[in-house]
């Protein structure tokens, strides 16, 4: 009985978190004309797909989905890297200064991007990074959180496995890769979607880095529906739907790490 | 800690940890503290993006102090960080609490919770202002359709500030419920067996237990909700624009205008260095109970 | 080491067959063009300019349209790190910001004899503070108001006649009317969430923003603060929606869906709604008068920078553009009004609400212009919308609001 109870409770809430999205998505449907006539309705009454259609011919929709996917995959690929790596550093092995490298990282964790982009502009002019896709791919794979995650979980890992596998003469990269990496898949997982949902979702930096139409994000497209006075709402409706799908597949594909990959981690914070 | 391996100090040893730092490290330095020192260094200069700068000691920082906007926006700040982050702590436990056992649809449950952390903020931002127009939303024309007046979602300043912190939390509260349940299902299940045996009721567990076992992740929790709450802007400068009137303009948001729409870089710079210390304090206040609680294990 | 060599002659060979389009692609010249977009425009450009770039094989623009919320910001960054864009639309508020950077036009003999085509009015707002044209109108816009014909119809109002010498008073009268009849319509009046539209009003009842001479604000007035009250007034009687001002609602949709029976805002409303309106009639309509009748002029303009690595080749397109015949087919196809003196333009509907706004633009004090190309304005903008808002909410009364952005922008003046 109060399985049930707790099911439909569960079920309630549920519809809090998808009622907006179904909005959208249903909107999304409509032809422009529908979008603001009154009375409101729900359903759309002339359900089209002509909203999708447009924003695929509108400016180059396969360009941007490209750059997304490119920026998104290869700066999740670098961030995973070097933020297991250096977890991994400031977890199993003892130096100087390492606690203060680690508390350094999170500090900056704090401050607002907003705040030092005039630096950050400035820097990425004087390297040749601006307009390039590597300049949003690196400037923020040295990601606080992640190191974070990366540390907290491979704590966990117990050091007998390491000075095992030293005792067996391995060098210290391949037990890195042989021992560490297998034992981290959890929140190697879980970095990934973290990234992945960051990257693909991110404005600010693409904002900062691009001025050229060709090296273009989705979300830089996406804000272009929006005017000064007015919001190209089917075509804006239509790209958000299209620009969830990959995210919604990741998390789903990842999903089976993604919980155990926290567990560890969160307990020995 | 002190239990930890120790590297027998070969030359490999010595040498490992370093170069697994290197390429962190090095992005690090390069992208964000080079730019952070320059920022700090920047609070002190009268600087314009367009006309350049002179130096002005610490007259920026005495400038924000005797700025009621400076003041107002800082306290919007403060409202928002301490309505969101506790509402945010409370309802994602609560969310993980039935959902961290497997079965019983719980996994479809956590990623219904979890979607809308995957949205950009930016589209929450647009969606929820359309949804809740005064005169074009569907909440407001639902309420009137089942004769309920119209609510004034955004127009009014402390009605706009929880509608805000109502959708942050929205967005938010998957992401963290996730945190949750990955720290309850490292709770063994002997603990909670032994306390059935001695006969303790279901709320006595969860205080006893789960809770205290839970309170490093709290404080993860909470941290990472802080500092987010603390740097938010883009949700709000979609949905309210810092609006009605400035009633819901946060810190950042003002940092942001003044260093671009005013060209007050140096004044920008300096609010954010006082930004800064704030989040740096509150930070270490929990790490500080996080340490604490380490040395109780 | 036989490996080695091979592999050298392979990329000495891969090097000889790139040489050639390397080579090629250095002698095109791409200009990179920021825009942002009201409607349409940045495609009507390049539409317009497909002639010159067949005319010109070796140019080519590169169009980066950028929301216009963050142009202003985007603009910013890319000058102060010395790589600005070769050209740049820009709105009259943003010429006075950028004038240091711009690359001056007087002076040059094409835009000299160009310049001499188009309105004054609408060259002032080109101009820096010496006078100096930095960049070239490509279409002048009007603010004004445009009603629900079909409303004023349904309370048996000939909006057409009325609108011809009204006061607001006579707007007043007529919009409660209204307002009975259309049970649908929910407010009389919605004004963009600017401080751009709400100098309408300012300008209408005799004030303005900076002093006479230039060196002050002259905001503190009796005039000023005539005008706030007379737009609280309307906020307080619900005849203007709460939902712009105090919330962040669109004023266009409002206007669309039919719950508002006059929109105060621009010329470039009349593209806007003959795309999207359809299920009533609309007009642009002459602005009711208070102490005086006035419009707020404002344009769009493209420039080139003192830093643009293809300055020239910039120059060249900005020239042609300016001509007559081109200046022409773009304002036709964006539906906006033209800064040329000589523009025959035959839109392709809608031609007589183009002339209420010109209308009321022609009733137009000058000093109106000179407010609006002050780089203190510009700074100012955020600030007076949000102590406006500050007075409608009533937490502070006008007179404070009047005060406040008074004494914030003489602390410009006195810098």
């Amino acid at each position: 009985m109060s399985r049930i109870v707790r099911t439909l409770l569960l079920f309630l809430i549920s519809l809090i978190f998808l009622f907006p999205m179904l909005w959208v998505l249903l909107s999304a449907l409509k032809p422009q004309s529908e979008l603001f006539t009154f009375p409101l309705t729900f359903l759309p009454a002339h359900p089209t797909l002509d909203n999708f259609a447009t924003a695929f011919k509108s400016g180059d929709f396969f360009l941007y989905f490209g750059n997304s996917v490119f920026v998104t995959v290869v700066a999740t690929l670098l961030t995973v890297v070097i933020n297991v790596m250096a977890g991994y550093a400031l977890s199993k092995y003892y130096f100087k200064g390492r606690d203060f490298i680690f508390y350094a990282m999170i500090g900056t964790l704090m401050i607002p991007l907003q705040a030092i982009m005039v630096p950050i502009f400035l820097l990425l002019k004087s390297m040749g990074l601006l307009n390039s896709l590597w300049g949003i791919i690196i400037p923020p794979a040295a990601s606080p959180t992640g190191v974070f995650l990366a540390r907290q979980y491979i704590q966990t890992i117990p050091n007998s496995f390491i000075e095992a596998a030293r005792m067996d003469g391995g060098g210290e990269f391949l037990i890195f890769r042989r021992v560490i990496v297998p034992l981290a898949t959890p929140i190697i997982a879980t970095i990934a979607i973290f990234s992945f949902m960051w990257r693909w979702n991110d404005f600010l930096w693409p904002f900062i880095v691009i001025t050229e139409r060709k090296n273009m994000t989705l979300q830089l497209a996406l804000a272009n529906f929006v005017g000064q006075f007015q919001v190209n709402w089917a075509s804006l409706l239509a790209m958000t739907v299209v620009t969830m799908i990959p995210m919604v597949i990741v998390f789903l594909a990842l999903q089976r790490y993604f919980v155990t990959g926290l567990t560890a981690g969160g307990v020995k914070a | 800690m002190k239990a930890k391996a120790r590297s027998h100090g070969t030359f490999q040893q010595t040498l490992a940890p370093l170069l697994f730092l290197a390429p962190n490290l090095l992005i690090f330095t390069l992208f964000i503290v080079v730019p952070a020192l320059q920022g700090i260094r920047m609070s002190l200069f009268k600087w314009s993006l367009l006309d350049g700068k002179t130096f002005v000691g610490f007259r920026n920082f005495a400038l924000a102090f005797r700025d009621p906007m400076f003041w107002q926006t800082l306290g919007n700040t403060f409202v928002y960080v301490l309505a969101v982050v506790p509402l945010v702590l409370v309802l994602s436990l609560a969310l993980a609490l039935p959902l961290s056992k497997e079965g019983g649809g719980a996994g479809f449950f956590r990623s219904v919770y979890y979607m809308p952390a995957m949205l950009s903020l930016i589209i929450v931002g647009i969606a929820w202002r359309w949804i809740l127009g005064f005169d074009l939303g569907i909440v407001n024309y639902a309420l009137k359709s089942v004769g309920l007046g119209p609510v004034p979602w955004l127009i009014k300043g402390s009605m706009a500030m929880t509608s805000l912190v109502v959708v942050t939390v929205w967005t938010r509260v998957g992401y963290f419920m996730m945190m949750f349940i990955g720290g309850l299902q490292a709770i063994p299940s002997t603990f909670y067996e032994a306390a059935r045996i001695d006969g303790a009721g279901r709320f006595d567990i969860f205080r006893r237990i789960t809770l205290p076992l839970l309170r490093p992740i709290v404080l993860v929790v909470a941290v990472l909700a802080t500092i987010e709450a603390f740097k938010a802007y883009e949700l709000i400068y979609v949905m309210t624009q810092g609006g009605p009137g400035s009633s819901t303009k946060l810190l950042v948001q003002y940092i942001y205008q003044s260093a671009f729409e005013e060209d007050r870089l140096g004044y920008a710079s300096a609010m954010s260095v006082i930004l800064l210390v704030i989040i740096g304090i509150f930070t270490v206040i929990q790490f500080a109970a996080q340490r604490g609680n380490y040395e109780n294990e | 080491m036989a490996r080695k060599g091979r592999l050298a002659l392979a990329a000495l060979v891969i090097l000889a067959l790139a040489l050639p389009f390397a080579a090629a692609a250095q002698a095109k010249t791409t200009l990179t063009v920021l825009w942002f977009n009201d409607a349409n425009e940045s495609d009507v450009f390049q539409k317009t300019m497909a002639d010159y770039l067949t005319a010109h094989p070796n140019v080519a623009i590169d169009m980066q349209v950028i929301p216009f919320k963050d142009y202003e910001n985007k603009l910013k960054l890319m000058i102060a790190s010395g790589s600005p864009p070769d050209i740049a639309r820009l709105a009259s508020a943003h010429v006075p910001l950028f004038t240091s950077s711009l690359e001056p036009l007087s002076g040059k003999p094409v835009f000299d004899q160009l310049a001499k085509g188009y309105f004054a009015s609408s060259l002032a707002l080109g101009r820096d503070s010496n006078g100096r044209l930095m960049a070239m109108p490509t279409e002048a816009t009007a603010n004004g108001m445009i009603v629900n014909k079909t409303y004023f119809q349904n309370a048996g109002i000939d909006v057409d006649k009325l609108s011809q010498t009204w006061t607001w008073d006579q707007w007043t009268d007529a919009m409660k009317k209204v307002l009975k009849a259309n049970p649908k319509a929910k407010y009389g009046i919605a004004v963009d969430y600017t401080t751009h539209r709400f100098s309408t009003f300012l300008y209408e009842a005799g004030g303005r923003f900076i002093a006479a001479d230039g060196k002050s604000m002259g905001f503190d007035t009796p005039e000023t603060l005539d005008a706030l009250n007379f737009f609280k007034k309307l906020h307080d009687e619900g005849l203007a929606p709460p939902s712009v001002w105090m919330g962040s609602e669109n004023p266009q949709e409002l206007f669309q869906a039919g719950l508002v029976a006059s929109h105060v805002g621009g010329s470039w409303l009349i593209n806007a709604y003959s795309q999207s309106v359809k299920d009533f009639e609309w007009a642009a309509v002459r602005m009711p008068k208070r102490k005086i009748n006035s419009s707020v002029p404002g344009g769009k303009f493209i420039g080139t920078f003192k830093d643009s690595p293809h300055k020239e080749a910039a120059l060249d397109l900005i020239a042609a553009f300016s001509d007559k015949a081109h200046n022409e087919a773009y304002c036709r196809d964006t539906y906006n009004l033209s800064a040329r003196k000589d523009a025959k333009i035959a839109y392709a509907s809608r031609s007589k609400d183009f002339a209420v706004f010109t209308a009321d633009l022609d009733a137009t004090p000058a000093y109106t212009a000179d407010d609006w190309k002050s780089p203190i304005l510009a700074k100012l903008n955020s600030y007076i919308r949000e102590q406006i808002v500050d007075g409608l909410l009533g937490q502070q009364t006008m007179a404070t609001t009047a005060a406040n952005v008074q004494a914030k922008g003489n602390s410009y003046f006195a810098q």
